[in-house]
Order: C-alpha cells, then sequence, then structure tokens
C-alpha cells in the first residue's frame, strides 16, 4: 500500500513505535533509579534533566524536519511536503510547550524558591515563549488561506523564516543575556556541577524523546494523507457523475 | 583517634565575620515553607520531577486525544459519503 499511502511501511511504523515505548519505559524506570550527588536548591530536580531538555532537542529536530520539507515544497509544489511541513511543526510545538511549562514549574521550586514568583521574564524563558509564537502565527496563517496551492507556499515560506529564528532565540540571545538558566558558560543542558553519570540516562532521553517524535508525527501525517485520499476521490467521483 | 571538632550551626549563624559559611547561615534564616511549598520541597524536591513528568505525560494524552477527533471527524464523513452512495435503506 506504500505506492497510496506514502509514508513509512506500517510494518516499520509499528516496529520503531514498540520500540519507542519500551525505550522511554526503560528510561523513565532509569530516571528515577540513577542515584545522583545531591546538590543545594536543585537536589532531586536535577533528574529534570532527563525530562525538560529533552523537549527542546525533539522541538530542534522537529523544527529542523518541518524545515526541510517546507524548502522541498517550495522546490516541488507536492502537497506531501507541506502536510510533512505543518505535522512536523505541530507536533514540535507541542512539546516546545511541554519545555516550556515543565520548566516555569522547575523554575519555581529552584530559581523562585521562597518567593512564589513564577514567571519573572528570565530571558531564556521568555525567548522561548517569543519562538513558540512565532510558531503559533504559522498556523494561525495556514488556517486564514483556503486556496491550498497559496496557502502552501506562503506557509513554506514563513516556516523557513521561523526555523531561522530557533537558533538566535533559543541560543545565542539567551547567552548574551543575564539568565538564571544555565548556558552563559557554553552549554545549557550540562554544567560543571552535573555529574558525568547523568548522561547515560540523558542522551537515551534525548533519543526515546525524538522516536516518539517520528511516532506521532507519523500518525498525523498518515491522518491526514487519509483524508486527502478521501477528498480525491469524492472530487473524482463528482466529475465522473457529470460526465455521465 | 582524634575528632575533628565539627562546628556548630548555631555558632556559625551568630558569627557575622566574613569567614563565615554562607549556607549555614542561610539554612538558618530561611523560614519554612508554606503553601505548594510544603508539598514540592519536601522529599529533596521529588515531587517536582513527578509533575514535570505528568506534564509531559497528560500533554502528549492532549494530543492523542486531538488526533482521535480527527480520526473521529474522518470516520463520520466517510459514513456519510456510504449512506449517500448506498441511498436510504
Amino acid at each position: 500500500m506504500s505506492h497510496v499511502f506514502p509514508t513509512a511501511s506500517r510494518r516499520k511504523y509499528q516496529l520503531i513505535r514498540n520500540v519507542v515505548v519500551i525505550w522511554l519505559t526503560a528510561m523513565i524506570v532509569a530516571a528515577f533509579a540513577l542515584r545522583i550527588p545531591f546538590i543545594n536548591i536543585l537536589e532531586h530536580t536535577a533528574r529534570n534533566l532527563y525530562f525538560h531538555v529533552p523537549m527542546w532537542f525533539t522541538l530542534m529536530a522537529a523544527v529542523f524536519v518541518s524545515a526541510y520539507h517546507s524548502i522541498r515544497y517550495l522546490g516541488s509544489g507536492d502537497a506531501i511536503r507541506d502536510i510533512r511541513a505543518a505535522e512536523a511543526a505541530r507536533v514540535g510545538v507541542t512539546f516546545g510547550v511541554l519545555g516550556l511549562l515543565t520548566g516555569i514549574f522547575w523554575s519555581r521550586f529552584t530559581w523562585y524558591q521562597g518567593t512564589e514568583i513564577w514567571w519573572n521574564w528570565d530571558p531564556r524563558q521568555s525567548m522561548a515563549a517569543v519562538e513558540l509564537l512565532i510558531y503559533g502565527a504559522y498556523f494561525i496563517l495556514r488556517d486564514s488561506i483556503d486556496d491550498p496551492e497559496k496557502r502552501g507556499k506562503i506557509a513554506a515560506v514563513y516556516n523557513i523564516f521561523a526555523a531561522s529564528t530557533v537558533p538566535f532565540l533559543l541560543y545565542v540571545l539567551p547567552r548574551q543575556l543575564q539568565s538564571l538558566h544555565p548556558g552563559a558558560e557554553g552549554n545549557p543542558a550540562f554544567s560543571e556541577i552535573t555529574d558525568p553519570v547523568m548522561r547515560l540516562v540523558f542522551y537515551p532521553a534525548v533519543i526515546g524523546f525524538i522516536g516518539l517524535f517520528w511516532v506521532l508525527y507519523t500518525q498525523r501525517t498518515r491522518l491526514r494523507l487519509m483524508e486527502e485520499r478521501v477528498e480525491d476521490i469524492r472530487f473524482e467521483k463528482e466529475t465522473r457523475g457529470d460526465t455521465l | 583517634m582524634t575528632r575533628v571538632a565539627i562546628p556548630d550551626l548555631q555558632d556559625a549563624a551568630a558569627d557575622t565575620t566574613v569567614s563565615t559559611a554562607y549556607d549555614s547561615i542561610w539554612a538558618q534564616t530561611t523560614q519554612a515553607p508554606v503553601g505548594l511549598e510544603t508539598v514540592f520541597l519536601a522529599e529533596d524536591k521529588l515531587y517536582v520531577v513527578l509533575v514535570v513528568v505528568l506534564i509531559i505525560w497528560f500533554g502528549i494524552i492532549f494530543f492523542l486525544y486531538r488526533t482521535d477527533r480527527k480520526i473521529a471527524q474522518l470516520e463520520r464523513s466517510l459514513e456519510q459519503d456510504i449512506h449517500e452512495t448506498e441511498g436510504p435503506a
């Protein structure tokens, strides 16, 4: 059936999906089981490294996939590229929102402990919020254009612009500004107090969540292709009905 | 074996010289947690991690529900098509 629906074969999809589920389950167990050194203020929340940071890695991967398909769409005009770009961005932004929410909660009980502050316009958090708004505008833009070809083209151009802001808003600018977030020294995920043993769970977590992204993204792409196919069949039927 | 004298926290807090250990004074002056902090600062902040995991869990569930709704819409429209083709029974 792969010639009708140009996505990964069903068997390959199911295999990767099952591996991702087992992989992430093992990762969650390891995230709590692995002993880590006690650090003041952070305490057990150091374990959030395994959950909060991969959200942003996944967003980066999704944005990359999305921009790739937008570029291919501008070259080919193939509707599947537009679908793929939109769905990769949608799943990616979902991970971004989770990254922001988990970050807000984490900061409330570390940076802002004893102050009852939830949000203090920390540059890194603010930039992340702006980035998500830029992608929010991408979906509003898509919804506001009815003609599929026009929508595809304008959305693709905007999406490439949006992707090009990601390195600046998430990497370059926050490192230039005073922030409570680790990273001003160079690496936002690891600092000199991060125990090397944490990498054993962190890297598998990043791979696992990117795998989860792929599963959700493929799921949505399959659904969208099916919708398009139904539309096509309907259209064919109508035109045949007219000529008969 | 001689025991090394461990400075008393109370003494450290009372000592106002520059050499005073910073976090021992901090520990003395920190007020008892109130509100949400009574829950989330307990157990070395382990419950913060639990909430972070739950946020991600519910985020994924929310996404799956939205996909589910789209599948239901497609099913409904296909059912309608089949009805129209076959005509009323």
